[in-house]
């Protein structure tokens, strides 16, 4: 796998640390909003080993209409910098815009994270003119930023792996280079929670498509209407939830508490036979 | 001529299947293969246990030569003094250990062998080596409370 400027092993599992430029995201509700916050979280999470920064300008969910030229003056900027600061980090920026996307790829973003399910059917020409890597999502056909409200499939998992997998062949086919499309089932876009319970537990079969599998669990209101916990209550449910996804081989996990994740992705890739354990000695001395 | 000998102790982290990130053993397993290095590429492995084999046949894989049983231009001796020298040994502390690991280092000649059970030292192969201080000692340490040498007679 190739993420912009950094290659990876097919049996590294990878941090993706979320950094909002947002004033209304609904984890962290504006933490990162001024630069400096934003700086201090990039510098935060890559201390603590994350090979990815995921930056957003546009929250997920409803809200105030953010235009184009809004969401670029919200991160191409601040992209700039952290590429300055952070030669070797992998930059992903969120977004569904192909505008946006050609901006911050020109300041050094190295992938696009296209949470909307290609919306803009441009975006993969922008991926493509930048050899940068894409996040090919599904989200059942939604508007960007609506909650899904009544949407039933027949087979969830394999609505997400057909979309999925038809997206990251149109970026094939628009010249992304194979080794940067990375497929996301999009754990609550689109979906209710027993859908996004489901898409978990077979999150194997999206994995069997050859595909680098991404995860974004970390929070959502599918842990929160599963054990009944508001968001700053959800870390245990998030970690349960990333044990069995990282047990079926997803390969990113794109997260909030990047520490936490690490340990579980690591003891569970360690399970796997994917990862040796870090010192082992006791009985074998 | 008589053949080269060296001692290694049977330490399964020394197995490829047993690696960790970061090894345990590092030091240990650099002067492991320094020493079976020398043996040439024929090496007769003598153990006293099916670990301790594979143990010394892994090591032996490991520089590139070859296990055989006879016409062997080295010998590979797999053993290791007492397995109680400390709270956190496999064994737990026994306060003979020390005293019975000091005697190994004057001599591998009379070793009291019930007492060796009771320590869970592994020297049924050690009998017949020459004393420590003829050969070159690469290795004489107890860092999990398990008494290793690694030494070569040439």
């Amino acid at each position: 796998m190739r993420l912009g400027r950094q290659e990876f092993g097919d049996d590294d599992a990878l941090m993706m640390a979320i950094v909002n430029r947002t004033p209304d995201s609904f984890f962290d509700k504006g933490a990162t909003w001024g630069e400096d916050a934003a700086f201090a979280r990039v510098a935060e999470v890559v201390g603590q080993g994350a090979e990815i920064v995921d930056i957003g300008g546009i929250k997920a969910a409803p809200g105030v209409e953010i235009s184009a030229a809004e969401e670029k003056a919200r991160v191409v900027d601040f992209v700039a910098g952290v590429r300055e600061q952070w030669p070797d980090v992998v930059i992903s920026v969120d977004t569904w815009r192909a505008e946006v996307g050609d901006a911050v790829c020109a300041a050094g973003a190295d992938v696009l994270n296209d949470a909307w399910g290609g919306a803009d059917p441009e975006l993969v020409d922008v991926a493509a003119a930048h050899d940068a890597a894409i996040i090919c999502t599904h989200t059942g056909g939604v508007t960007p930023r609506t909650r899904p409200y009544r949407i039933e499939y027949d087979d969830v998992v394999a609505a997400a792996t057909n979309d999925t997998v038809a997206y990251a062949e149109r970026a094939l086919a628009a010249g992304v280079a194979r080794e940067s499309i990375v497929i996301d089932p999009a754990h609550d876009f689109g979906k209710n929670t027993f859908h996004s319970l489901e898409v978990t537990r077979r999150i194997d079969e999206m994995v069997a498509t050859g595909w680098p599998v991404l995860v974004s669990l970390s929070n959502k209101d599918f842990v929160g209407e599963t054990l009944g916990l508001d968001v700053g209550e959800r870390l245990v449910g998030t970690l349960a939830a990333t044990s069995v996804c990282a047990l079926a081989g997803a390969r990113i996990y794109r997260v909030h508490q990047v520490v936490e994740t690490r340990q579980t992705v690591d003891m569970v890739w360690s399970i796997a036979g994917r990862r040796p354990p870090l010192r082992a000695i006791r009985g074998l001395q | 001529m008589t053949p080269p000998v060296a001692l290694v102790p049977g330490v399964l982290a020394l197995l490829p299947s047993y690696a960790s990130i970061d090894d345990p053993v590092a030091e240990l397993r650099a002067a492991c293969l320094t020493a079976v290095g020398e043996l040439g590429p024929r090496v007769r492995v003598e153990a006293s246990g099916a670990s301790g084999v594979r143990v010394g046949a892994g090591l032996v894989r490991a520089v590139g030569a070859t296990v055989v049983t006879s016409a062997e231009s080295g010998v590979l001796v797999v053993g290791n003094g007492s397995a109680t020298r400390t709270e956190k040994a496999p064994g737990h502390l026994d306060p003979r250990a020390e005293a019975f690991d000091a005697t190994l280092r004057e001599s591998f000649s009379g070793i009291d062998q019930e007492l060796a059970t009771e320590l869970w030292a592994d020297t049924a192969c050690l009998a017949g080596l020459p004393r420590l201080a003829e050969a070159d000692v690469r290795y004489d340490d107890a860092p999990f409370g398990v008494q290793y040498w690694v030494a070569v007679w040439g």
